[in-house]
């Protein structure tokens, strides 16, 4: 690998091109939708399997060994395990209410939201284990011998404790979380250490959090003031302060919409930057060189991405509905089936583009954490040694695929 | 006869690249570096794993991270030692994209049609005993917000009687509950006090009872369920919001159906009691006024909330309601007005009914 500018190469490089992911992505979305979804664990390893064989860690690619049939099979465990005892759970809380058994009825669903609580803080740590399992370097795997049951209860007490002070210390569970989940991990014979530090977070998370104030502040103080120099009563668009104040509040509005998300990036930027820069492995460090105006300039080509999905999506629809909307109208009312089918079908045909969209919405996710991911240190070859933590196959470790998250 | 190759190769102990050369000898290999050989390997054990830049990657199954790497054009002696390529899976692989879309299609299809056209012959199969044990168990007594009175029970059952052939297996309640609707759940009617009081007749309350008769006899709540739960493993497949929104879609689509098959009903039991549907037209007009569609004149809006809501629009029930006024025929009201008082009344003045909900529901 050479370098014209004679910079240190990126320990991290990613080779991809959308347009060769589209020619997998595209018949993962017919396969979906012509097997009413079920092939959309098998479209999710074709995915992994190009993302992270385009992604070059040193001088040798990553290697995704994850099957469909284990997301498959993971997924049919959850709907049975968990799937079909909430339905029934649900079914009788509802029984309780009619029959006016409130108590029992609050007592069953606050249990039942405990334990989905729980759960997803189980699955966090299993998603990642199973991702690190599937992952291989070189030959070599990581992984945890952690069950991550212990997880799922930090997963409950710290989100917890951290909102009973107004959500302020938010930042501090979600590090210390990531904290523990990374310690239990491992790639090789090298255990991960995250020494994360919450506190370097707490000004972007203030910051974040005071927006909404401050804007609602603004337009108050803005708006009054504004208000108060048109002079008093009547019909507030009478006078020159009035639609004055009126535009403040649009402008609110939309600085809501704009300003918040911002503050969120900006967030999202520092965390990654504080959890992955108190990431080690053996001699590497870690780092994630990505700022807030990598993030923002990301989220907004997701939001061009998406509308322009959008758009697609409701073209079969418009051509259908709004040729003539009346009759249109006239015929579902009377129930006709051949407008249904056709309503169906549109139905059927908005998802491609979206689905699509999700597509390659992953892609710009993976290539983003790929291409901003960045390792200091020595890796040696002899010393990187298989993983000895134990695979789950089937049995009590499939919940593993039972995969929350983005990816 | 020892073939020899150019290839890379991770024995999955440590992470060390080798360059090594397959050495085959009859369906083993060997892997043969400067020094060391590795092996021997059946060729048995060999699983595609992918491809990496130009080369076929193999793995070796129970041997953790051990890979195979052959370079470049594969020389023909050993093509018929290794497994199979993958794309899209097994049995896609083995039949084509295009054959294997078109049946997996098909069978789609055909799964989804089954789902939604058997409950209409299944729902009547089940005995009768069963739906009562499930309306019991779901609905119970409602919490004690039942109301009795021996009058207003007595016009109640008046009412029932005229609009039902055969009323014996009709359980028909008044709920304590001050909210405009009325549900049936398998053998049981409930009309939620809400509905009667704000009535402005007899007739009106006749039209909504009849309609909820009509779901009971139709057994459209026991084929309502079982769609649901049909729709619900089939569409489960697909991730969140897709799947949600096609089910609400298709469900939706059948509740409609069924609340048109329920309003046919009402009429029918409406025209042998002699009780005329301007009543219920006119309950209509008021509950379209409520929500909107008495507004949404025609077009786009118009379309859009006729395909997702659960119940035809009540602008176009009020409209079916009039219609079916035969002029000239002579109407007697279902209850004399005593008899209406009474049912309207009979909450308030039963002491011992609960009310409400018992917690703060809306």
């Amino acid at each position: 690998m050479s370098d014209s500018q004679g910079r240190t190469p990126s320990a991290v490089t990613f080779h991809g091109s959308w347009i060769d992911f589209a020619k997998i992505a595209l018949p993962n979305v017919l396969l979906t939708l012509v097997t009413l979804g079920i092939y959309r664990f098998w479209a999710t390893t074709r995915e992994r399997n190009y993302l992270w064989s385009k992604t070059r860690f040193i001088d040798e690619p990553l290697e995704w060994t994850g099957t469909g049939m284990e997301l498959f099979i993971g997924f049919i465990m959850v709907l049975f395990l968990l799937g079909v005892p909430f339905a029934i759970l649900q079914l009788v809380a509802q029984g309780m209410i009619f029959q006016g058994q409130v108590a029992i009825a609050a007592i069953l669903v606050i249990t039942m939201v405990l334990a989905i609580y729980y759960l997803t803080g189980v699955a966090y740590f299993r998603t990642l284990r199973y991702r690190l399992s599937r992952t291989y370097w070189r030959g070599i795997r990581g992984g945890s011998d952690d069950q991550g049951l212990t997880y799922g209860f930090s997963y409950i007490w710290k989100n917890f404790a951290a909102a009973i002070p107004l959500f302020l210390l938010y930042p501090w569970a979600s590090i210390s979380l990531w904290n523990e989940r990374w310690n239990l991990m491992s790639f090789g014979p090298y255990r991960f250490e995250s020494n994360a530090r919450w506190t370097d977070l707490m000004k972007r998370y203030l910051l974040f959090y005071l927006v909404p104030f401050l804007i609602f502040a603004g337009i108050f103080i803005a708006g009054v003031s504004a208000g108060m120099s048109g002079g008093g009563g009547g019909n507030p668009f009478d006078s020159a302060g009035g639609i004055a104040a009126f535009t403040l509040i649009i402008v609110g509005v939309l600085a809501m919409y704009i300003l918040v998300p911002i503050a969120a990036l900006m967030y999202y930027s520092k965390f990654f930057r504080v959890a992955v820069g108190g990431l080690r492995l053996g001699d590497l460090e870690f780092e994630f060189k990505a700022r807030s105006p990598d993030w923002i300039l990301y989220w907004l080509g997701n939001i061009a991405i998406m509308g322009l999905a959008y758009g697609f999506a409701f073209a079969p629809f418009s051509a259908f509905v709004f040729a003539s909307p009346e009759q249109f109208a006239q015929k579902i009312e009377a129930g006709e089936t051949f407008m249904t089918a056709g309503f169906i079908i549109s139905a059927l045909i908005a998802i491609i583009p979206l689905a699509f969209a999700a597509s390659i919405i992953r892609y710009r996710a993976w290539k983003f954490f790929a291409v901003h991911m960045e390792a200091y240190g020595e890796v040696n070859l002899d010393h990187l040694t298989q993983s000895e933590t134990e695979v789950s196959s089937h049995g009590e470790g499939l919940l593993d695929a039972f995969d929350v998250g983005a990816m | 006869m020892p073939t020899f190759f150019d290839a890379w190769h991770f024995d999955g102990k440590s992470a060390v690249r080798r360059k090594v050369e397959v050495q085959t000898v009859g369906n083993q290999f060997y892997l043969a570096e400067l020094e060391r050989r590795h092996g021997p390997f059946a060729f048995a054990d060999l699983e595609y794993a992918g491809e990496q830049g130009d080369a076929s990657v193999y793995k070796m199954g129970g041997n953790d991270g051990w890979r195979l790497g052959l370079v470049g054009n594969v020389p023909t002696e050993l093509v018929p030692h290794l497994p199979a390529k993958k794309t899209y899976g097994g049995w896609i692989d083995r039949l084509g994209i295009g054959p294997a879309s078109a049946v997996f299609a098909i069978v789609s299809a055909a799964v989804v049609a089954v789902v939604l056209f058997s409950p209409q012959w299944l729902a009547p199969l089940i005995p009768a005993s069963v739906e009562t044990k499930i309306g019991d168990a779901l609905i119970g007594d409602f919490g004690g917000r039942f109301c009795s009175t021996p009058k207003g029970k007595a016009a109640l059952a008046k009412l029932t009687n005229a609009l039902d052939a055969d009323p014996r297996d009709l359980q028909v309640e008044v709920a304590n509950i001050d909210m405009i609707n009325a549900v049936a759940a398998r053998r049981k009617v409930i009309l939620f006090n809400g509905l009667v009081s704000q009535a402005k007749s007899p007739d009106e309350v006749a039209g909504v009872l009849a309609h909820e008769i009509g779901h009971v006899r139709e057994k459209h709540v026991m084929q309502g369920m079982l769609r649901q739960m049909g729709l619900a493993v089939v569409l489960g497949g697909f991730d969140g919001n897709g799947g949600s929104t096609l089910n609400g879609l298709l469900s939706t689509t059948y509740t409609r159906e069924s609340e048109r098959e329920a309003d046919d009903h009402s009429l029918k039991a409406l025209k042998s009691a002699s009780v005329s549907p301007i009543a219920t037209a006119d309950f209509f007009r008021r509950l379209s006024a409520m929500d909107g569609s008495a507004q949404m004149r025609e077009g786009k809006e118009r379309a859009m909330a006729s395909y997702t809501s659960s119940h035809p629009l009540s602008d176009e029930r009020r409209k079916l309601f009039e219609n079916s006024v035969i002029k000239g025929k002579a109407y007697r009201p279902i209850l004399s007005s005593d008899e209406w008082t009474e049912l309207k009344t009979m909450c308030a003045q039963d002491r011992k009914v609960k009310s409400g909900w018992g917690f703060d529901f809306e």
